[in-house]
């Protein structure tokens, strides 16, 4: 019996079909004070959940259903570095990562040292690059970084170090990440070697992607570089769980930064993996990063349900996507700076949660992760929003917002910081409009103009829920936090779902039959036993 | 003539001093850390040949004195002399309000510092408003007199300059400030008049254009190595056309220096603040703080990016010989660069010991020698960045006696490659001796 026949569902599914699910959101705003009883605040960050078609009632059910499922244990068990990840026998200790040494126990508390030490010699090559003392083969300072990894070993640095862009540093950062080469092609032709250091991002460092791009670029070193000993001491730091895979490859000792296999791919930035992020705005502003998260992450061991941030707004997706067949999320930020940040959640929530069987190995009768997707929202609104607002499809919107900027000084109302400023207003406006219009539809147009809208064509159901977060500024600290939160949110949902976040099998197979295919594509023969289509394709590359 | 000096670093120094020599009445007033009791003594912030002895003799023939009060300066001098570093700009404002406050009558300053272009004109503007607030009637002028004087030859360039340079609008003022400098101006008429801005800009540009130079020239020499060419030979064909000349042709390990370096980094920041184009300027100070580590790369090569635990010797620490400055000095970027790869520095200076004890800021320390052989104890390399007179001609016997390990990297090109690579030494200069 899985959870779907359980009391607290039940009750929940009751509490739905008796109203609660049919209730239009602009109904519920009848509550006067209702923006403040549906929003939570921490530190520098403020979610506002009101635009969500719960009532309390709905929230007492969903924090029921998470007490039945031992919420409270699970969010222990993980923060303690149990064994949460059952399929590959192995703790999730990402929020070990950011603890500073404080506040820990258990496992959690014993893998503090190795963290630490690890951070320190990450520390030294951090501040002896962006000193410009870390030398390429010719004596110059290395001024260009190149991080090769994909999936977590890329987009989590890629998605901060954007967001963190108006940091100065002294190091420009490269991202190369896709198999096919393109981006390390176009990328070469602009840097030096002279100055050129690749950071190997690559957890089991047999990642074919990376280790291809990485081949790349020691054949571009050679064109240059007559020494293979400095070729490698000077140009190659690797990062990575397996040490004796990165002194194969020929990554010195000095050079290397390892992490553990407790740290889950999309769970890595934190690790030695965020070592770009170090780079671009220094170890204090990475250790900022962490602290940021740990705030979130003490929030989460602390807090009661009902106040809890990450609790609360998973329970409000399990609620959407349960009861109220809500099956797609949009990620909407308002702001360029976070424009990967989509695409990292992405990864994190569904390599998380994009699964069918629960963690007895049975299939589930429910629904789990729904398809996610974003784009910075301004741009958004050219593109997509007329299905969030005219679709058949329900929606369910995560808008995040900074309330302040930080490259413009308020104080001056003139020129550029005016004009910034302005159309920072303008972007803000633009975020609360549309959730606005989502939750409320037709009865968000003003009475003067109700006449001009009398068409079918420009009709509005609104009802689309929504959750608003506001960061005080987008900082290494505001972003730790947001991602800490959609981290534990993510795992609420799989305690609910009773399904394990920390595997991802399903990415396996297709990696194995890669290879398969590249020896059918090498030795045609080998594709004999494929089927037709495949055939095909490869008789139309093989020339 | 009556003159108050305000500023009592070199360029103030050298100014009082030698007005005094000519039979002015100067009060000299310091304006950043000098101090007047020490001034009164003779104890100057700055190691200049001959500097000490002019002060100290105007002072017993009464005609130098060191005060504190700026008002008193105001009250003294018909002529009001600016003559500070460039940094000390809000100092500069400050004396400006202090004279738009005291001045009782007639007031003409005389700007030889490098502020940003406009300075002069802004300062007579500002003169003019507070006499006007205050209902005073007098007249009021800025002129500017940039100073070209270099360390180690400074009293010299004063009292024997290629050129004066006058910016003002105002024929009385230029009038007086040229018979102020009449005693150095006399075989041919020397002063150049012109706007108070061109004046200014002027000095920017002598600057600007020596060091992109000093740059080309490196960089030509750089490259000259990976032809096998001699660079001292290409300097000798350079040099030779009348249109070229032999001046600023030395190939070396990059220019520094208080002033020098100062005035081209704050010219690049004004046009660029301003959105104006500076991109040849930039690359060449991008050039130049690559070219100040260009001993530590050959010597990097040298030893297969290995230098962890070896010894390097340095000779010179001073951004050029005969001074104690080491501003903006080669020395402190090519030694941490040595010391941040784990290398042990042995340094001797002549004169620049102290000040770079004052600029070292790394953690990591270096052992600072009393003697020039000294520093050789036991060296894998001697690193020589500064051509000071003593390192010429050496004892080279007694050079390979205290090495280990016979390799000279010559920023300065002193030596002969054939003469010391017959002495048995490995040779590495700048565009010279062996490529590596």
């Amino acid at each position: 019996m899985g959870v779907e026949s359980s009391s607290a569902w039940l009750a929940l599914k009751q509490h739905c079909q008796q109203g609660a699910g049919e209730v239009h959101l602009k109904t519920l705003f009848d509550q006067k004070n209702r923006a403040e009883v549906f929003s939570v605040e921490l530190d520098d960050l403020f979610l506002d959940y009101s635009k969500n078609r719960v009532t309390e009632e709905t929230l007492k059910l969903l924090i029921d259903l998470a007490e039945q499922q031992a919420l409270p244990s699970w969010i222990q068990r993980l923060l303690d570095g149990e064994q949460v990840n059952d399929t590959e026998e192995r703790p999730a200790m990402h929020a070990a990562l950011r603890a500073g040494g404080q506040g820990v126990k258990g496992e959690a508390l014993s893998v503090q040292k190795d963290i630490e030490l690890e951070f320190e010699k990450m520390a030294g090559m951090v501040s002896k690059i962006r000193a410009g003392q870390w030398r390429g083969f010719s004596g110059k300072p290395i001024t260009d970084v190149v991080n090769i990894g994909v999936g977590g070993s890329d987009l989590g640095p890629l998605m901060m170090t954007h967001a963190l862009q108006n940091i100065k540093s002294p190091i420009d950062l490269h991202f190369i990440s896709s198999i096919d080469g393109t981006q390390t092609s176009n990328l070469l032709k602009k840097l030096n070697q002279e100055t050129t250091l690749f950071v190997l991002a690559s957890k089991s460092f047999t990642t074919i992607d990376t280790l291809s791009n990485a081949e790349t670029a020691k054949d571009w070193l050679e064109e240059k570089i007559e020494d293979p000993q400095t070729l490698l001491s000077q140009h190659f730091v690797g990062v990575s769980t397996k040490p004796e895979m990165m002194t194969q490859w020929g990554i010195p000792h000095d050079n290397q930064l390892v992490f553990w296999d407790w740290v889950g791919g999309r769970y890595s930035l934190w690790s030695t993996i965020g070592l770009p992020i170090a780079l671009k705005v220094g170890m204090d502003g990475f250790r900022e990063m962490l602290q940021g998260a740990n705030i979130m992450d003490s929030h989460f061991g602390h807090a009661p349900l009902d106040q809890n941030i990450p609790v609360l707004m998973g329970l409000i997706d399990v609620w959407n996507i349960n009861f109220l067949d809500i099956q797609a999320k949009a990620i909407l930020p308002y702001d360029a700076r976070l424009k990967y940040l989509p695409s990292y959640f992405e990864q994190l929530v569904m390599e998380s949660n994009g699964k069918s069987v629960n963690r007895e190995g049975e299939a589930v009768t429910y629904k789990t992760c729904p398809i996610l997707w974003g784009e910075v929202g301004p741009n958004a609104q050219h593109a997509f929003y007329q299905l969030l607002h005219q679709g058949t499809q329900a929606v369910m919107c995560d808008f995040i917002a900074p309330v302040e900027r930080d490259d413009f000084d308020r104080s001056r109302t003139f020129g550029t910081d005016e004009s910034l400023h302005y159309q920072h207003e303008l972007a803000m406006a633009n975020c609360f409009a549309q959730s606005r219009v989502l939750m409320l539809g037709d009865a968000a147009i003003p009475e003067s103009i109700k006449q001009q809208f009398d068409s079918p064509f420009k009709h509005y159901p609104g009802n689309q829920p929504s959750n608003t977060i506001l960061l005080k500024t987008i900082s290494p600290k505001t972003l730790g936090m947001l991602v800490a939160l959609y981290e534990h949110k993510t795992f609420v949902e799989s305690v609910i779902w009773e399904i394990n976040p920390f595997d991802q099998w399903g990415v396996e197979l297709g990696k194995l039959i890669a290879k398969e295919t590249h020896a059918a594509i090498k030795d045609e023969s080998r594709a004999d036993a494929f089927d037709s289509s495949t055939q095909n394709l490869i008789k139309r590359i093989v020339k | 003539m009556k003159v108050s000096v305000y500023g009592c670093e070199l360029s103030g120094l050298v100014t009082a001093g030698a007005l005094a020599q000519t039979g002015n009445e100067i009060v000299a007033l310091p304006i950043g850390i000098a101090k007047v009791e020490d001034l009164r003594q003779g104890i100057l912030p700055r190691n200049e040949p001959g500097l000490e002895a002019l002060v100290t003799l105007q002072m017993q023939e009464g005609r130098l004195h060191f005060e504190d009060d700026w008002k008193a300066g105001v009250a003294h001098g018909e002529v009001l002399i600016l003559s500070m570093p460039s940094w000390r700009l809000e100092r500069a404002e400050e004396i400006i309000k202090v004279i738009g406050e005291c001045a009782k009558g007639d007031v003409l300053v005389v700007n030889q510092s490098s502020f940003p272009i406009g300075t002069a004109d802004r300062f007579e503007a500002q003169l003019k408003l507070a006499f006007a607030e205050r209902g005073l009637v007098a007249n009021v002028s800025v002129v500017a007199m940039p100073e070209f004087i270099s360390e180690g030859s400074a009293i010299n360039d004063f009292v024997k300059p290629d050129r004066i340079v006058l910016g003002s609008h105002d024929l009385k003022a230029i009038k007086l400030v040229k018979d102020l400098m009449r005693p150095y101006n006399r075989v041919t008429d020397q002063v150049k008049v012109m706007s108070t801005r061109a004046a200014e800009y002027t000095k920017y540009a002598v600057n600007a254009l020596l060091a992109t130079r000093i740059s080309l020239v490196n960089e030509l020499a750089n490259n000259a190595e990976h032809f096998d060419i001699d660079m001292e030979e290409v300097r000798q064909g350079l040099g030779s056309d009348h249109r070229i000349g032999f001046n600023y042709l030395y190939p070396g390990c990059g220019f520094g220096g208080p002033s020098f370096a100062a005035d081209v980094k704050n010219l690049v920041g004004t046009l660029q603040s301003k959105g104006y184009d500076a991109d040849l300027l930039k690359a060449v100070l991008s050039n130049n703080e690559s070219q100040k580590e260009v001993l530590f790369r050959k010597a990097w090569r040298f030893f297969n990016t290995d230098l962890k635990n070896k010894t390097i010797a340095v000779w010179g620490l001073s951004f050029k010989p005969n001074t104690s400055t080491v501003e903006n000095a080669p020395s402190i970027n090519t030694i941490r660069a040595f010391v941040e790869q784990g290398a042990e520095v042995r340094a001797y200076d002549p004169q620049a010991m102290n000040d770079f004890s004052e600029h070292w800021t790394n953690p990591h320390s270096i052992n600072m020698v009393g003697d020039m052989y000294e520093a050789l104890e036991g060296a894998d390399a001697l690193v020589i960045l500064t051509e000071w007179k003593a390192f010429w001609n050496p004892d080279f016997k007694r050079m390979k006696k205290q090495m280990d390990n016979l390799v000279i990297f010559d920023g300065r090109n002193i030596y002969d490659p054939d003469v010391v690579m017959e002495q048995g030494f490995r040779y590495f200069g700048v565009g010279r001796g062996e490529v590596i």
